[in-house]
């Protein structure tokens, strides 16, 4: 009896210091992948604020070692940026109202159980999750739609989602059911229950999916990359894309004006390198996203929780 | 029929409603979907998908052609590679931030990691440049203090792999995470506790409790990552793809891509593109059954 407490005992003692062992080495672990998953997004930013032919030797780590901005001041006195900025802006803002109304539209429709041929019209859903056309016959079926080099290939093909319209279908499914027939009951149609009391009450998946939406529009260069040539209707993304591979500041602009203008402020210039205006471009495309996160968090992990919950 | 008319009436707005997703469906899912002929046509601009001439087999040339067979090995190296490791990362990520005892810790721990999801691919191929730079790059500043000589990691073949898989643990090891702590802390604390009676340490808990209490949806996301092992992502690899890394960075997907898109060659591209949907699908209902069969946690 008594040795078999001793005997407990001692292995809660070695357990215990073996538990505090992995409790530091648990945090510390955790401390280093968050510092490593921050240092490149503060590396950008160090980089846009630095002197261009300074940064080049290297050495650059924790903060601009000769501050300057005209970096960015390049970057906004720059017409093709300031435009791609807009295209970005207004597919985000229109491109998220239609996905929100088309999806949201939907799910409510499939989100009344009892509905006959619901599970048909499910399926026909699901099918293009399986398998699709690849992204040739795609392509042919947007330029059939006159689609193809039209600023409504950013909205009109990806105005509705599957996987959205799930995770809102299952948060209406989740509603009472009472209040829809008590309305129902008073002689409100379908469309005037769905817009005065499903949306009211739905207002924590529509901020979460329209948050995933806004966040697709904002990062997506690959529409604007492959089906769009038109300068004018390049979204930021795509134009960093572009800019990329660029190697000279001519190419950064695209624009004989404004490089004939760069070359007349020579002397800004020469301390100004291609890479850190590069780098000023990419903070400001992805600034935004950065600064409106801590307040949208909460609404990113709710919508994946939502559509999480298996059935 | 008439039951068929009484229920469309009796129910039209939810009908109208739905028609709205699948009509968006029906134009650009299906519609291409029935595009996929022109893999046994000679299709050409100006045609349709219907008018195209017949050709049968003779766009499917390619799988006697070595140089595909070569981009296929590139597609599964590197699929593999990153399913290998990012797959699992985040499990183990979520079993260690659970461990984590103190609530604000955790929840900064959290926040940040989850951020990376939200930059896009060629942000992070910019990082990737400037990290990686043999001019004044980061690491090859480290390299260089410790004794050795600059490596050009974007040009470079052996590297392209890993700087693929690295960069996308580092976007989503954290966004991963959501899922499987949702399903931690779903899990019955009685459970914990009667483990605690038993003598059950922190390595049995987890081993015998969380484990086993996860695994659905271990299963569930292992069946929807399937189709990721044949498309290896425009998104994540033709930013990255350079002349320099071209013989390891081109894979399906980007090789369908420049042959349709860029040069042209729609009904090569197509074929190309049909295999690996197939392919695709073949992978999720075989990892299915072999799920519903193992432990009866398939999807369907």
């Amino acid at each position: 009896m008594v040795k078999e407490t001793i005997v407990k005992k001692s292995r809660k003692g070695s357990s215990n210091t073996g538990e505090h062992i992995f409790t530091m080495l648990n945090t510390v672990f955790l401390i280093l992948l968050c510092m490593i998953t921050i240092y490149p997004l503060f590396y950008i930013i160090v980089y846009s604020l630095n002197e261009g032919l300074d940064s080049m030797k290297g050495g650059l780590y924790l903060w601009p070692r000769e501050f300057t901005l005209f970096n960015y001041q390049y970057v906004f006195g720059n017409g093709v940026i300031k435009h791609s900025y807009l295209v970005t802006i207004g597919r985000t803002i229109l491109g998220t109202l239609t996905g929100l109304i088309i999806t949201g539209v939907t799910a409510y429709g499939f989100s009344l159980k009892s509905l006959p041929y619901r599970k048909g019209l499910m399926m026909i859903a699901l099918i293009p999750m399986l398998f699709n056309g690849g992204i040739i016959p795609y392509y042919i079926q947007l330029s059939r739609l006159h689609l193809v080099d039209s600023f409504w290939v950013y909205i009109i093909p990806c105005m509705f989602s599957v996987w959205n319209m799930f995770v809102m279908m299952k948060f209406f499914m989740g509603l009472p059911e009472e209040m829809r027939e008590s309305a129902h009951i008073d002689g409100a149609g379908e469309v005037r229950i769905f817009v005065q009391i499903i949306i009211p009450l739905s207002k924590p998946v529509i901020a979460a999916i329209g948050l995933f939406i806004a966040v697709w529009h904002w990062n997506d260069w690959y529409s604007g990359s492959f089906y769009v040539s038109n300068a004018n209707l390049l979204p930021l993304q795509t134009y960093l894309q572009r800019l990329f591979n660029a190697n000279s500041l001519s190419m950064l602009t695209q624009n004989s004006q404004i490089v004939a203008e760069a070359a007349a402020h020579e002397s800004q210039t020469a301390t100004m390198t291609i890479t850190s205006v590069k780098m000023a471009a990419v903070v400001i495309g992805t600034l935004p996203i950065l600064c409106v996160y801590p307040f949208i968090q909460k609404y990113f992990v709710k919508g994946m929780l939502i559509g999480s919950v298996k059935g | 029929m008439k039951q068929f008319i009484k229920n469309i009436k009796k129910f039209k707005w939810h009908y109208i409603m739905i028609l709205c997703g699948i009509a968006c469906l029906i134009f650009f899912s299906y519609i291409p979907m029935t595009g996929l002929q022109i893999a046994f046509r000679n299709f050409k601009p100006g045609n349709t998908v219907w008018n195209a001439k017949w050709v049968g087999l003779k766009n499917f040339w390619f799988l006697q052609d070595l140089e595909f067979w070569r981009i296929v090995k590139n597609t599964f190296v590197l699929t593999g590679a990153r399913f290998l490791i990012s797959f699992p990362a985040p499990i183990v990520l979520a079993l260690l931030i659970n461990e984590v005892k103190n609530t604000y810790f955790k929840r900064i721990v959290q926040s940040i990691t989850y951020i990376p999801h939200f930059i896009s691919w060629i942000v992070i191929a910019y990082i990737l440049d400037s990290f990686l730079s043999p001019y004044g790059g980061i690491i090859n500043q480290l390299i260089e203090k410790f004794g050795g000589t600059s490596v050009f990691f974007m040009g470079s073949n052996s590297w392209f792999v890993p700087i693929v898989t690295i960069s996308s643990v580092w976007k989503d090891v954290g966004w991963g995470t959501i899922i499987y702590l949702a399903a931690i802390t779903s899990i019955d604390p009685e459970l914990y506790e009667a483990a605690m009676l038993d003598g059950a340490g922190r390595w049995a808990k987890m081993k015998h409790i969380t484990f086993p209490s996860i695994r659905p949806t271990i299963v569930l996301l292992l069946i929807l990552s399937m189709p990721n092992l044949i498309n290896a992502g425009i998104d994540s690899i033709y930013p990255l793809m350079n002349n320099a890394n071209l013989e390891v960075s081109t894979v399906l997907d980007t090789y369908v891509l420049i042959n349709g898109l860029q040069l042209g060659k729609y009904s090569l591209a197509t074929a190309i593109g049909m295999i690996s949907s197939i392919v695709s699908l073949l992978l999720i209902l075989l990892t299915n059954k072999i799920a519903n069969k193992v432990s009866g946690e398939g999807l369907w």
